[in-house]
């Protein structure tokens, strides 16, 4: 039976390419601006010059970035922490978001509670880093990953896409004789590939974009991650003040140029976006079908 | 009472104790890394000093709350703080669920996965590099914003000392950097919806704007709400770390809220016990409406995050 | 139901009991038991001879800096400390962003550092809460060359009752940073001769207004140095006047000051969003040709000149004097203070060593070798001055300054300025600036002033709330009407506290 597009239907159609290319547009251009800057001349990028293309064109900030010992040693700590960080942190959430999405689970109401209160409520800085210094960790590199293992937010995500499955499905495994972590690895993970592919890129962003827990737990600069090596780098411009009547002045010969800076967060952000599109062909509809009989 | 619920128990945990056993890592690792540390809530009733330790320093009760009431401004970044905060969630919460459904229309592949992974690229920059960007578009001094402005025949506007645009200029950078990326985990969901569905609305007669109506949107009601409830959570942390940035002493009047105001008035003192209080204020708040929120969500939606 | 909350509370209420007390209790008492065995050790070694110390093989020592965006540990000058002084040193950094909460951390925990490199705000801190190692002895036994190289005035600033808690590090010289610069073509094609005072900038900003449509004065700070000295501020802080401290918050002229910026404003005359402005847009109208003057640091002119003359190859700026109030004067306020404390914590294990090896890096040719390297391959002297030899000299030493813990203050300022020559166009503004800043200088006097607790608590959070509120005076935003309730509203927020402790200390130093 076919059904006829009407006007306003190619209207629709249309009109939602042109809305997303627009988009597309107003979210690009600080990229196309700041790859620009990487590839001029300092005089031009200081002085407002580079706009969509690059002014003076040069790749020596680019040789720069990519030479310097910390750069590299940033971003192998950065790629090694992002996928064990990953791996672990998808593994645990899942495992643990598969009980708490059964109705029937005794105490469910207060295992989610717990979850959730954590979310909310926390020690804050000082015992946290007390406890991570107890158990070994300062100045290692799992503390990176260890402690942001399970994050809730993540966790309620997956467990309100396993909600929607319907029990039918795991039913006719149970009736096979299926355990419930047989049903759990070999029904229900593979129909929840969009929500894992999603929670792999959540974690997969927040372990690649996380500075805060390496500027308090690491101290030696070459188990810094990326993200704290260019924060640092960008910020050391605005920070020659020793106190409020001092500058060092030492410092402030140094700081880093505008273009280098620019190169640096392009190769900072690259990696993690090739990630999406790498993910995104699990999110294929009709992950489902045929898996429903009758 | 007690004996019958540990039969219940038992029984329950004898027939399915695999379930439970995938629980206990979760809630191993949740007591080790979450739980052992929340003793620290104490530090918002007593005078902390580092040096001394948590034992040692004198407890105070109530002090540090009341520093945060009573002080001079409170009232105002108190208010900052809820209107901005309400403001982004009406403006910004439900465009990244339109998105995704009109991003479900489109239906070329290349040009869709395209999209996707430029719309969320701003996600990535950091608010000093977004602020930055926004300070050049909106500048009265060759800005782009303004030249159009002055091109159409008006008067060029100071985005960034104009009490009445400021939040706008807040509410609508936040929308770009984040809108893209919020996009995804309503695109994930979209994904898991049955397509035989669709099919069997279309064999019905029904239209786009039906099917999305009757069987997007609804697929999408359990993430959403989810989502929603959980914004609630944090509605007094209306975007300090992007506000601290953008603001100026200019627009404090509409813009400083509870988490710039109080890193204003702790600059140089390392007070851990008033952070730690206004902290906890938060947390409080949100835990309340995270509680209702679920409440309501099961009383009229049959359904909520337990 | 029941049962399994208490369960699990149980189990919780263990693991905290459990970790808080191996935590905490013991931290505390850590504290107070490492100040006894210091002293006994201290005693006991006094009498012998200092061989036995530091006799055997050298400890590794680990030393805490703050942040700076190289590796240490792999760069040349810790390779040349090590051979040169024996001494193997690993080095930590703190991060950029809040390293007085990390550094409090890790004092509180009492972490391994033999030497800590601190700000004046860290070292003020851990001072006061007893984390430091008192320095009289070590220096007396194993600091001579320290001893001889740091003056007494500067000593007193890292001392806290008589007790020397750091070694001080100053010493790079008293020298002006930046002075007003303007369009040299555009003040020739308008015929106008630069200004020497207020009403003189006031009619060059409005001719350059009036007939090039440009941005006449571009900046950001609330309180701008050269325009500020017109009044007779000359510092962010504190002010000698009629023998007492006044605060720069109080000085009588302040509010003139504010006047006068906000009458350029509503004019036009300076830049409308003076406001928002950072260090780097100013520079950006500068050098785009938006703007026609702006202040100029010497740090910063080799890149500004560059971009102007990238631009408009036919441009160059002006060097404006300083502007003279009424009575002729033309102040420049400085500070002689102490850019860093090095500091030994209480828990150390290498007190001695770390002594002596910092004692050891300022031997004179080890010390000269250090920050300006070997005659002939890093430097070469011409009249008695350091010049470097590019590009070994950036290569090299370009981060020596890093390493230093205490300076020999008789020949550091002169080898520093190895560091100005490396440029031409920053030489050539750098000199310009100290010759035009000859005789103007005028030292804030809590310089070396030692650790005031009303005033390192308030200092920071005042600063801020008066410079937000000068700009709101400035912009219009709010009527210098309010001014006495805003200074109202200073002084009881702790204004009026720190005056009053800093005056006191202040009249011990007469």
């Amino acid at each position: 039976m076919r059904h006829k597009t009407s006007f306003l239907d190619k209207l629709f159609v249309a009109s939602n390419y042109i809305f997303f290319i627009l988009m597309g547009v107003i979210t690009i251009f600080p990229f196309l601006n700041l790859i620009a800057k990487s590839m001029s001349s300092e005089a031009a990028v200081i002085s407002g010059q580079v706009n969509l293309l690059p002014v003076d064109l040069q790749f020596g900030t680019y040789s720069y970035v990519i030479s310097d010992k910390l750069f590299q040693s940033a971003f192998m700590n950065s790629v090694i922490v992002t996928l064990v960080g990953t791996l672990l942190s998808l593994m645990m959430t899942s495992l643990a978001a598969y009980p708490l999405s059964k109705p029937r689970l005794r105490g469910r109401k207060i295992f989610v509670l717990m979850f959730v209160f954590t979310m909310l409520f926390s020690g804050g800085l000082i015992p946290t880093y007390l406890l991570i210094r107890e158990l070994g960790l300062i100045n290692e590199l799992p503390v990176l990953f260890l402690p942001g293992m399970i994050s809730v937010f993540n966790m309620l995500v997956i467990k309100s896409y396993f909600e929607t499955i319907p029990d039918a499905l795991e039913e006719s495994a149970k009736i096979d004789g299926a355990s419930n972590f047989r049903t759990f690895l070999q029904v229900v993970l593979p129909l929840s590939l969009p929500v894992l592919a999603t929670i792999a890129l959540f974690y997969a962003v927040g372990f690649w974009n996380d500075f805060f827990s390496a500027m308090i737990y690491i101290n030696s600069p070459d188990l810094k991650p990326l993200q704290l090596y260019l924060k640092e780098l960008l910020a050391s411009a605005n920070n020659v003040f020793l106190n409020m009547e001092m500058i060092d002045i030492d410092r402030a010969m140094n700081v880093s140029p505008q273009a280098i800076q620019a190169a640096s967060i392009i190769v900072a952000t690259i990696p993690i976006l090739l990630v999406y599109p790498f993910l995104q062909k699990y999110f294929v509809k009709g992950v489902m079908l045929g898996s429903v009989k009758g | 009472m007690a004996p019958s619920y540990f039969k219940k128990l038992r029984l329950d945990v004898r027939k399915e104790w695999d379930l439970y056993l995938m629980l206990v890592p979760g809630i191993l690792f949740l007591l080790l890394f979450k739980y052992t540390p929340m003793y620290g809530i104490v530090i918002a009733f007593k005078d902390f000093n580092i040096f001394d330790g948590l034992a040692a320093s004198p407890w105070v009760g109530w002090e540090n709350f009341e520093k945060l009431f009573q002080s001079r401004d409170f009232a105002r970044v108190f208010r900052n703080t809820l209107i901005i905060s309400v403001y982004k969630i009406i403006f910004l919460f439900p465009l990244p669920i339109i998105l995704a459904i009109l991003m479900n229309e489109i239906k070329n592949m290349i040009f869709k996965r395209g999209i996707q992974t430029v719309v969320y690229l701003p996600h990535f920059l950091s608010w000093v590099i977004v602020s930055g960007l926004f300070l050049d578009l909106l500048s009265t001094n060759g800005g782009l914003i303004n030249k159009i402005i002055v091109g159409l025949g008006g008067e060029p506007i100071a985005f960034f000392m104009n009490t009445s645009v400021f939040r706008t200029v807040l509410i609508s950078s936040a929308g770009w950097k984040e809108v893209g990326w919020g996009m995804i985990i309503y695109l994930a969901a979209i994904a898991g919806i049955d397509p035989q569905l669709y099919e069997a609305a279309k064999i019905d007669g029904a239209g786009r704007f039906r099917q999305i109506w009757h069987i997007t949107v609804p697929s999408l009601v359990p993430i959403i709400m989810l989502m929603f409830i959980l914004r609630l959570g944090s509605i007094l942390e209306a975007g300090t770390e992007q506000i601290l940035v953008m603001y100026n002493s200019i627009v404090y009047s509409v813009a400083d809220v509870i988490g710039t105001y109080v890193y204003r008035i702790g600059l140089g003192q390392q007070d851990y016990s008033f952070s730690t209080a206004v902290g906890l204020f938060d947390s409080v708040i949100g835990f309340i409406l995270i509680i209702t929120g679920n409440y309501l969500s099961r009383k009229f939606l049959q359904r909520g995050i337990w | 139901m029941k049962k399994t909350i208490t369960l699990l509370m149980l189990i919780a209420v263990m693991i905290v009991s459990a970790c808080s007390g191996s935590g905490n209790g013991g931290k505390t008492n850590n504290n107070k038991e490492s100040a006894a065995p210091t002293n006994n050790t201290a005693a006991t070694n006094a009498p012998q001879p200092t061989e036995d110390v530091l006799a055997g093989d050298k400890p590794q020592l680990r030393q805490l800096q703050p942040f700076d965006r190289f590796d240490p540990n792999s760069y040349i000058t810790a390779k040349f400390l090590e051979e040169k002084t024996g001494y193997k040193t690993t080095y930590e950094m703190l991060p950029e962003e809040l390293p007085n909460e990390k550094l409090n951390l890790l004092m509180a925990n009492q972490e391994k550092y033999d030497i800590m490199r601190l700000s004046k705000e860290q070292f003020f801190t851990l001072a006061e809460a007893g984390a430091l190692e008192p320095l009289n002895d070590l220096i007396d036994k194993y600091g001579a060359n320290l001893k001889a190289g740091i003056k007494e005035t500067t000593w007193a600033a890292a001392s806290v009752d008589e007790k020397i808690y750091a070694i001080p590090q100053g010493g790079t010289g008293i020298y002006a940073g930046t002075t007003l610069v303007v369009r040299q073509d555009w003040m020739e094609e308008l015929s106008l001769e630069v200004p020497t005072n207020k009403d003189e900038l006031y009619e060059v900003l409005k001719t350059i207004k009036a007939k090039k449509n440009v941005i006449p004065l571009t900046g950001q700070l609330s309180v701008m140095p050269e325009i500020a000295a017109m009044f007779g501020i000359t510092s962010n802080s504190w002010i000698e006047m009629d023998g007492k401290l006044v605060h720069q918050a109080e000085h009588p002229r302040m509010k003139e000051y504010l006047a006068f910026m906000n009458k350029l404003y509503s004019e036009g005359l300076i830049d409308s969003e003076w406001p928002i402005n950072t260090g780097s847009v100013a520079i950006e109208r500068f050098t785009s040709g938006q703007a026609a003057m702006m202040s100029l640091a010497w740090w910063s002119a080799p890149a500004v000149v560059n971009a102007l003359n990238r631009n408009f190859p036919d441009a160059n700026y002006l060097v404006i004097p300083g502007l003279k109030d009424e009575q002729g004067n033309s102040p420049i306020g400085v500070n002689t203070g102490i850019s860093y404390f090095m500091a030994i914590p209480k828990w150390s294990t290498n007190k001695e060593h770390a002594m002596n090896y910092m004692n050891v890096k300022l031997e004179e040719e080890l010390f000269k070798e250090l920050v300006i390297g070997q005659e002939g391959v890093h430097h070469k002297v011409e009249d008695g001055k350091y010049f470097p030899i590019l590009p070994k000299f950036d290569e090299e030493l370009n981060n020596a300054s890093f390493f230093l813990t205490g300076v020999d203050e008789s020949v550091y300022s002169t080898y520093w300025q190895a560091r100005v020559r490396k440029d031409p166009i920053l030489f050539n503004y750098f000199e310009e600036l100290q010759r035009l800043a000859e005789g103007r200088f005028v030292i804030d006097p809590m310089s070396n002033a030692p650790p005031i607790a009303s005033v390192s608590e308030n200092s920071q959070k005042l600063s801020k709330f008066s410079n937000d509120t000068y700009l709101q005076f400035i912009a219009g935003t709010a009527s210098l009407d309010t001014f006495d309730s805003y200074l109202a509203q200073w002084k009881a927020d702790g204004g009026e506290a720190m005056t009053k402790d800093a005056n006191e200390w202040f009249s011990t130093t007469k």
